[in-house]
């Protein structure tokens, strides 16, 4: 039930940033359902772990698996999807947190969340990179797959 | 191949990138868009994007050409159309000069959603995922609505002030102050969930992962100047908070 709200509220959630940012509306509904299962994925690892380097890892990693398979599929630059998809996770709250904390004089925890920031863009960022490494060796495969389907549609 | 034609390819090639790189596309992309399209023309092009200026220069001759950037909001339908274009023309399924015309369409076209569109999914970024089951439920609605208001702030507060900043600014003074008179009045349980869920449009957290993905990639200078950009949001979006919240607990006579 919680992953289903979850799921929910994620892919509205990308979507309504992907109109802010103005994506073109085809890229609209794939992004929301990538956003929407990376969402899931964090959420089911972090429910296993309790670093929050590991969900955010493996959620960037199937951001960028589905988002390049999708700007495969709708012949659109990758980043288009990257940058709706990634408003449910990354750190802009504790960004906001942090400097917040700086503007009141508590350097302990401000200094804490600028940390925890850079961590958790590290693990996205990172994921992303494993995410390329992984498609550029499945690329091929998926090429070859939508030439014969388009040949038969 | 006439020098006229050579400046003319690289004057495109500078307009292309200014395009990409004001509304959101990354600088490697920049670049290599920029390549393709100087190879499709037929010249040998090199380009170097940073966030602040974009250069082109062919490999054949030793003039440059310079270009300013000013980068602001996402804009990524235009990323996208260039993008269009640049791969039917590398495809050579059209010629230079529709080329040409198709990108001067581009710059000058507004390509926008409508405003109540904007304002939708502004709303729906507010209620921030990470908070639905550690905020209440009447916070998260009202929190769509704060959200829409800062939202709104800052688009118009950016369209009237020339000053960098003072945009997100104004944006989190609104959030703060709605956030802690709603809780001072009674009708809110958390002002700080309120806000948090309610900066989502605003807080440059996409900025901070684009920075530091550009660096993994070499792009150190643009990564650095897109970092110290996201935290000087997330500066100025702290201190309207705070300012906002001290407002706010002055008008409604609280502590």
């Amino acid at each position: 039930m919680r992953l289903l709200i979850g799921f929910i509220f994620s892919f509205l959630s990308t979507v309504g940033f992907g109109i802010i940012t103005n994506v073109p509306r085809r890229t609209l509904l794939p992004a929301g359902l990538t956003g929407a299962i990376a969402w899931i994925v964090y959420l089911i690892t972090s429910q296993l772990t309790s670093n929050i380097i590991m969900p955010n890892l493996l959620a960037a990693v199937t951001i960028g698996l589905l988002a390049n398979a999708a700007a495969m599929w709708i012949k659109a630059p990758v980043n288009l999807l990257y940058i709706p998809c990634l408003v449910s996770l990354v750190p802009g709250a504790i960004i906001y947190m942090s400097l917040k904390d700086f503007t009141l004089g508590l350097n302990g925890s401000a200094e804490q969340n600028l940390l925890k920031t850079l961590t958790i863009a590290m693990a996205l960022a990172v994921g992303f990179v494993i995410a390329e490494a992984i498609f550029y060796q499945l690329k091929p495969v998926l090429q070859r797959w939508l030439a014969t389907s388009n040949k038969k549609g | 191949m006439p020098a006229t034609i050579q400046t003319d390819i690289i004057d495109l090639c500078g307009t292309v990138g200014k395009i990409l790189l004001e509304n959101g596309a990354e600088t490697p992309r920049v670049e290599t868009t920029v390549e393709y399209i100087g190879k499709a023309a037929g010249i040998d092009l090199s380009c170097h994007a940073t966030m602040t200026a974009i250069f082109v220069d062919s490999n054949s001759d030793p003039t440059t050409h310079l270009v300013k950037v000013r980068t602001g909001d996402f804009n990524l339908q235009k990323v996208d159309e260039i993008n269009t274009l640049s791969r039917r023309f590398t495809n050579h399924q059209i010629n230079y000069d529709q080329l040409k015309a198709g990108v001067t369409a581009i710059d000058q076209r507004v390509i926008d959603f409508s405003w109540w569109q904007k304002i939708l999914g502004a709303g729906l970024v507010s209620v921030a995922p990470m908070l639905l089951f550690q905020a209440t439920w009447s916070d998260l609605g009202l929190a769509l609505i704060v959200g829409i208001c800062g939202y709104l702030a800052t688009q118009w507060i950016g369209r009237h002030s020339q000053t960098p900043y003072i945009g997100v600014g104004v944006g989190g003074l609104v959030i703060g102050c709605l956030a802690v008179g709603l809780q001072l009045s009674g009708l809110a349980n958390s002002a700080d969930n309120i806000i948090v869920s309610a900066l989502m449009p605003l807080v440059p957290g996409v900025a901070v992962t684009n920075s530091l993905r550009e660096i993994i990639g070499k792009h150190t200078i643009s990564g650095l100047v897109r970092a110290v950009d996201a935290v000087m949001v997330a500066g100025a979006i702290g201190a309207g908070v705070i300012v906002g919240g001290a407002l706010a607990r002055l008008l409604m006579g609280g502590a």
